[in-house]
């Protein structure tokens, strides 16, 4: 028995210029393959009515790398998984990504699926989007004509909707190196523990200054609300004060809360609303090192 | 859909072909070259039956497009036996006792082999996590797992 995947031409550029002009070209009937570990399973729903042309990045060398810029990292789109947790830069100076990365899929996903595709895919539980979210990074979109940069908490209208335009590519994700002052930490809750979506994520970066208080608090909680985003409300009740476990219950409570705000009370809520609190308990006792 | 020519290099022999483009790296090897040794089993890469090993790295055959494949070299569980006979990994898959349908087996052998070259002597933590992508629903894992520690100890001798 042969499967097979919905009709398409297949284009392949020589170089990342060429990928944007086709994009312009086609504007509207094609997209972009990259990885494909998303792509391919849509295309065996014929998902895509409108889809003439496949264009594949997969071999643009100039879209694979992970550099220190100054004081940012800064990834390629297609740039795959085990990359990232293989790279010293990323473990040095966002551990939390390389924890994410590093729960994305099996090998086999890890070796093909690529960073750029797991922000575009824009899946709400996806395991790179909630670090990258805790570590305020940026994401670059071009397009033929102009080049622009987003916020990625600002890059998505709900959930597998990222505001991108279909004559626009992904080109690449940077981020602010941070200091080993900084504790961090990604937690999954999973099903199984291999090849398995989160339930619920969560990623978390702190700083505390010489007087034992709050000087940076982030926190990203991922697959409990329809779009990623820190809870800047919730990091507000520690920012500035001497953390202990009083402070982190409150919190605690207030992610579960909100999640119940933004997302409805659904049928996983009963079982989501202790576990989110006592995750965001635990992750916070960690990145600000409270007994 | 207009149809794609590729190149590419299996089991250390190059092919030229000429396929249509929404055909998957799985459906080339399988039904055009008759490496019947990759299996087709979920078809969207939580199974890892259809494992290969791909420029040196195991990736879900159903997960890469034909044309994703151009240029590339491609390993199946065909390439593993010599004029010496079975290799190390598959000896120790049948003297474990790993072999059940034997549906899952390529992969797993191909999962291990990639894990051995990376880490010659792994724990059997290391051997679950290098394998978590390839799926036995005979569930004999723990023989197989045990096939891992044997291949691995008859490869460093």
């Amino acid at each position: 028995m042969v499967i097979l995947l919905q009709e398409f031409n297949f284009l392949q550029p020589e170089n990342y210029r060429e990928a944007l002009n086709l994009l312009n070209e086609y504007h509207g009937k094609s997209k972009i393959i990259a990885g494909g570990t998303d792509l391919i399973v849509d295309l065996r729903k014929e998902k895509y009515t409108d889809l003439k042309y496949l264009i594949d990045i997969s071999k643009l060398d100039e879209l694979e790398y992970i550099k220190e810029d100054g004081e940012y990292i800064k990834i390629g789109s297609y740039t795959n998984h085990k990359s990232i947790t293989k790279s010293d830069l990323v473990n040095k100076y966002a551990k939390i990504l390389t924890l994410g990365c590093s729960e994305i899929g099996s090998p086999q996903i890890r070796n093909r699926g690529t960073i750029g595709g797991n922000i575009i895919t824009g899946s709400p539980c996806a395991d790179s989007v909630t670090p990258l979210v805790a570590l305020n990074a940026i994401i670059v979109i071009e397009s033929k004509e102009q080049k622009r940069e987003v916020p990625i908490e600002e890059f998505y209208e709900g959930p597998y909707r990222p505001k991108i335009k279909a004559n626009e590519l992904l080109k690449e994700v940077y981020f602010k190196k941070l200091d080993n002052s900084y504790q961090g930490d990604f937690i999954k809750v999973k099903r199984r523990n291999a090849v398995s979506k989160a339930r619920i994520n969560i990623a978390a970066l702190g700083k505390i200054d010489q007087a034992g208080k709050v000087f940076d608090i982030r926190l990203a909680p991922g697959s409990i609300t329809p779009k990623p985003q820190r809870f800047k409300s919730v990091e507000e009740l520690v920012k500035g004060r001497e953390p202990d476990n009083e402070i982190i219950e409150k919190m605690g409570q207030k992610v579960a809360e909100i999640m119940i705000d933004k997302s409805g009370y659904r049928w996983s809520t009963e079982y989501k609303r202790p576990v989110i609190r006592d995750l965001t308990k635990r992750i916070l006792k960690t990145v600000l090192e409270v007994e | 859909m207009q149809k794609i020519e590729i190149n590419l290099t299996v089991n250390q022999r190059s092919y030229e072909l000429k396929v249509k483009p929404n055909k998957r790296l799985l459906d080339v090897l399988r039904n055009d070259l008759n490496f019947t040794g990759v299996k087709e089993g979920c078809g969207i890469g939580e199974c890892g039956a259809c494992t290969v090993i791909m420029d040196g790295e195991i990736v879900n055959s159903c997960m890469v497009l034909a044309g994703q494949a151009r240029d590339s070299e491609i390993i199946t569980v065909e390439d593993l036996e010599s004029e010496n006979g079975l290799h190390p990994i598959q000896k120790a898959f049948i003297d474990a006792g790993a072999v059940q349908c034997g549906f899952c087996t390529p992969g797993m052998i191909l999962s291990t082999l990639n894990l051995l070259k990376e880490n010659s002597n792994p724990t059997r933590s290391e051997i679950k996590d290098g394998l978590e992508g390839n799926f036995c629903r005979c569930t004999g894992y723990k023989q197989i797992i045990d096939a891992v520690e044997l291949a691995a100890e008859m490869m460093r001798d």
